[in-house]
């Protein structure tokens, strides 16, 4: 859907498809981008890379914190936290670390996720001290003003209509979730429910920053013009001094084994449906990632993929098809969607995609398929290290999620070792139908009474 | 994933940055070297390499985008484009798929406005493959019956599917309104009544007009020694013959007099989206650069003025901004955010305050400094890779810019003063003539915005087209 003009980029990428991947000459790619790391004395990994190409520098903080560390009642807190860490701190109070970071050429962004909130900043060199010091302001010393709390919480509710209520996949993916977990906490969103949003207390916001903003809870990548003995000592002057303490009690509770397929409907004004179908699968640093990464490869990338010819070119009852798995610390779900054409019932298209994964369940995929994912992973891993800021969030992903971001040159080898049966042997374990909960948004014409075909 | 998501970002070029490449030793920013051949066929090509990821990109601009479509054919330049992979004289779009796939490769075709864009990515050590996808699919396609019938069906499709989600089609609605009768009104993908007049003919026959050699530029960037690729394209595309017909030139569009508001009807909407301003600056526009700097104080950052009064102050919005969506001819300038329901009137009067202290106050010069230190900051990543610096410099050579659109891009900025940053106000932001297109819940919110202008008009989001209405 290349073709149409798309307003806004979206904020909730649950269709995102986070391949963290490569395949091949392992030991190039290691010294061709290589990391010097250090472990401050307050805990928290520093992770540096130096690229001179442009006189830029990425700086990500990766903090272990993220709706999977929320309850009920208060769910979405973490992102609304993520929000108030621009809000003003002791040096600089609300509004003035935009300001400042404008004025030196800087520009910053955020995201949370079930597991992670990341700060992000992007600035020339010459910004350096700048990010540190405000860096340090807001890690030690983030001051919650009622005022800007309210102000925020409007924004946040806005983000949420945007992103839930005028998005049918928002929305879809949503109840998707709620329904795939009945325990974990990756049962709820992580923009949060309405109600939660508009609930939450300064003591509440108070608990989550004591909780979650340990520097021994946070890793820091920094990519660019700069080197690592620079920011090891920019390091011990500004963050070295943040006292460590206890971090976010460990989640204990784990979703129990699906016993039986589960479905859901969303009636909701729309022109056409849509379909979503979660199989739960293992957490990211399971050794079945890499087999269920090629399995979705053959599946849905690229217009040669097994479901592309399937749903959209040959049976032509979709106009998309495609497959996501999200980076994360416990068990999770692996997401195949459909939008289905005007007018075709969901469930044909439903019943193509599990007659596409029953083929592979009985028939490995063929030598050519193989050599082709692990290629396409191998294209993959150089496009996300064409960029300084690609390079930042990619290596912190694999620090984060794997325990270890050497592991990001290892994904070579353990690509490589992916056999036919290997992707075989996972489809059959995962893909099953008790494993699965089907999502399908049903378009309610309203006042028009039924759908025009 | 939920991000604090400064500025959104409007894809329809609005933002296209200027990018720049780096010598430490001089303090500025350059573009790397790059030479430009004309071959004998008359095809522009651009070479640049650019080494560090193993990683080479082709674009190609055709000089033909939506203003070519016949009316009432809007979106055939689109189709065209989006048919050139789907089958070629010895490929079936199914062997394309494949072999593209095989070598982990991309491939884009897309029409905007002004040209088509056809691009290409592979790695270095895969250039003859790519080269061979990517001239089979500009030179030879096929144009079967069976894959023209399957992309209308889906682009008809895709366009009722973007309706279910406002914020995606708020620019075709508003530049329709707009623009009125220029061609500068049309969605480049065409709307559900136009894309089900095109016939295969037509296809062919705009493919015949317009895509060869004399109206392509063609720009490689990347891992590769230029002489070898020169002669690898000149093999590759060396022997396309064949003579298009020059663009035809279109008049300037008018700056619209008064006010009028058009209103889409979406009656499940929990938040209205609203866009409003007037006719902007064409790309070549001598103040360009003096508007990018004044845009970013006004709504071209997190920190502008529209985006402290209607997030930072208020919680209005997640988002607030303008930009100029510049055009061979003058394009459009919009104001956009989004907001509930209740506060539709609000935040648009918040909205016209901001614009209307921008008239009386101006920028004060501490903003001006900061806009200024900004863009500058920002701009180095634009440019970082093979494949930006190769839609750059086609861009530029279809647009008649030279190198020191970047070369020179910090000199350029530096020299905006507060009396260039007051004259650009006056000259190019709207002042009382303003156009108004929201998409909401009519019900809910007509009432109280009647007062934005006299004359109105309203369409529902479900009724084909955008606007004008289709003729059926």
């Amino acid at each position: 859907m290349t073709k149409r003009r798309i307003v806004l980029r979206r904020a909730l990428s649950a269709l995102v498809l986070v391949a963290v991947a490569t395949t091949g000459r392992a030991q190039d790619s290691k010294q061709q981008f290589p990391v010097a790391t250090k472990t401050l004395k307050n805990g928290m990994k520093v992770l540096v890379q130096t690229d001179h190409s442009i006189p830029n520098v990425a700086l990500y903080i990766f903090y272990k914190i993220g709706s999977r560390n929320e309850h009920p009642g208060t769910t979405g807190i973490s992102h609304f936290f993520e929000h108030m860490m621009f809000n003003g701190a002791k040096k600089y109070g609300p509004g003035d670390l935009d300001k400042a970071m404008e004025a030196n050429g800087a520009a910053n962004n955020a995201y949370t996720a079930r597991n992670t909130t990341v700060y992000q900043d992007w600035f020339p060199r010459s910004a350096l001290n700048l990010i540190f010091d405000i860096e340090a302001d807001r890690i030690q010393y983030l001051s919650f003003d009622p005022k800007k709390i309210e102000s925020e919480r409007g924004v946040v509710a806005s983000e949420r209509r945007t992103s839930v209520d005028a998005n049918n996949a928002g929305i879809l993916d949503e109840q998707l979730w709620a329904t795939a977990f009945t325990a974990h906490p990756y049962q709820w969103p992580v923009v949060g429910w309405m109600s939660d949003i508009e609930h939450w207390s300064l003591d509440d916001l108070k608990h989550h920053f004591e909780m979650g903003y340990a520097p021994n809870n946070a890793t820091m990548v920094v990519v660019g013009d700069v080197s690592a003995d620079e920011i090891f000592q920019l390091c011990e002057k500004y963050i070295e001094p943040i006292p460590q303490h206890a971090p976010p009690p460990p989640v204990t509770t784990m979703e129990p084994e699906q016993l039986g397929e589960r479905r859901l409907v969303v009636h909701k004004e729309a022109q056409l449906p849509l379909l979503m179908i979660g199989y739960h699968v293992p957490q990211t640093n399971s050794a079945d990632f890499y087999a269920l990464n090629i399995l979705r490869t053959v599946l849905v990338r690229g217009e040669s993929s097994r479901m592309y010819q399937r749903l959209v070119d040959k049976d032509q009852i979709a106009l998309e098809v495609g497959a996501s798995q999200e980076p994360d610390l416990d068990p999770t779900l692996a997401v195949f969607y459909a939008q289905p054409k005007q007018g075709v019932d969901p469930q044909k298209c439903e019943a193509a995609i599990y007659d596409e994964l029953e083929k592979i369940r009985k028939t490995p995929i063929s030598d050519l398929e193989l050599e082709k994912a692990k290629n396409i992973r191998l294209v993959e891993f150089y496009r996300q290290m064409r960029t300084i800021n690609g390079r930042a969030n990619t290596i912190g992903t694999y620090e984060v999620f794997f325990g270890d971001y050497s592991k990001l040159f290892d994904a070579a080898k353990n690509y490589g070792a992916v056999s036919k049966e290997d992707v075989q042997r996972v489809a059959q374990k995962y893909f099953g139908a008790n494993n699965r909960t089907v999502a399908t948004l049903i378009p309610d014409t309203g006042e028009q009474g039924s759908a025009k075909q | 994933m939920n991000g604090k998501m400064k500025t959104a970002r409007f894809a329809a070029g609005t933002l296209v940055a200027l990018g720049l490449a780096w010598t430490s030793s001089a303090q500025t920013l350059r573009l790397p070297p790059h030479e430009k051949v004309t071959l004998k066929n008359g095809l522009t090509l651009l070479l640049m390499e650019k080494h560090g990821v193993p990683i080479v990109n082709l674009a190609a601009i055709v000089k033909a985008g939506s203003v070519a479509d016949p009316a009432g054919e809007e979106g055939l330049a689109s189709v065209t484009a989006g048919l050139l992979r789907k089958g070629t004289a010895k490929r079936s779009a199914q062997q394309f798929a494949e072999d593209l796939d095989f070598i982990g490769a991309e491939f884009g075709a897309e029409s905007g406005v002004d040209f088509t864009s056809i691009s290409a990515e592979f790695l270095s050590k895969d250039v003859d493959r790519g080269l061979d996808l990517f001239s089979d699919a500009l030179l030879h396609p096929a144009f079967a019956q069976t894959e023209v019938d399957k992309m209308l069906a889906q682009d008809i499709d895709g366009i009722k599917a973007a309706k279910d989600e406002a914020q995606s089609v708020t620019l075709n609605y508003y530049y329709g309104y707009l623009f009125g009768k220029h061609p500068y009104a049309r969605s480049e993908g065409g709307d559900e009544i136009s894309l089900s007049r095109i016939k295969r003919d037509a296809i062919a026959s705009f493919y015949q007009a317009n895509y060869a050699p004399s109206n392509t530029i063609l720009a490689v960037a990347g891992d590769f020694n230029a002489a070898q690729m020169r002669a690898k394209v000149e093999q590759a595309l060396g022997n396309w013959t064949r003579t298009g017909s020059p663009q035809a030139a279109i008049a300037a569009p008018a700056v619209v007099k008064g006010k009028r508001l058009l209103l889409i009807d979406k009656p499940d909407s929990t938040q209205t989206f609203f866009a409003f301003g007037n006719i902007g600056t064409a790309v070549n526009d001598p103040d360009r650069v003096a508007i990018r700097v004044v845009n970013t104080v006004f709504g071209g950052r997190f920190t502008s003025q529209l985006n402290e009064a209607l997030r930072v102050e208020s919680g209005l919005t997640y988002g607030a901004e303008s930009f100029f969506d510049s055009r061979k001819e003058p394009g459009g300038f919009a104001i956009y955010s989004y907001t509930k329901n209740e506060s539709t009137a609000q935040a648009m009067d918040l909205a016209l305050q901001v614009l209307a202290r921008l008239h009386q106050d101006g920028v004060t010069p501490e903003q001006l400094a900061s806009a200024k230190a900004y863009l500058k900051g920002q701009f180095p990543p634009e440019i970082e890779t093979s494949g930006q610096l190769a839609r750059r410099i086609a861009r530029n050579e279809f647009y008649g810019l030279d190198d020191d659109e970047i070369n020179q891009l910090e000199a350029r900025i530096d020299a905006v003063t507060p009396a260039v940053a007051k004259q650009v106000i006056e000259k190019h932001f709207p002042g009382d003539n303003l156009v108004f297109m929201l998409i909401g819940k009519a019900s809910e919110i007509e009432p109280v915005v009647r007062k934005y202008a006299t004359q109105r008009d309203a369409r529902k989001i479900t009724e084909p087209g955008f606007w004008p209405p289709p003729a059926k």
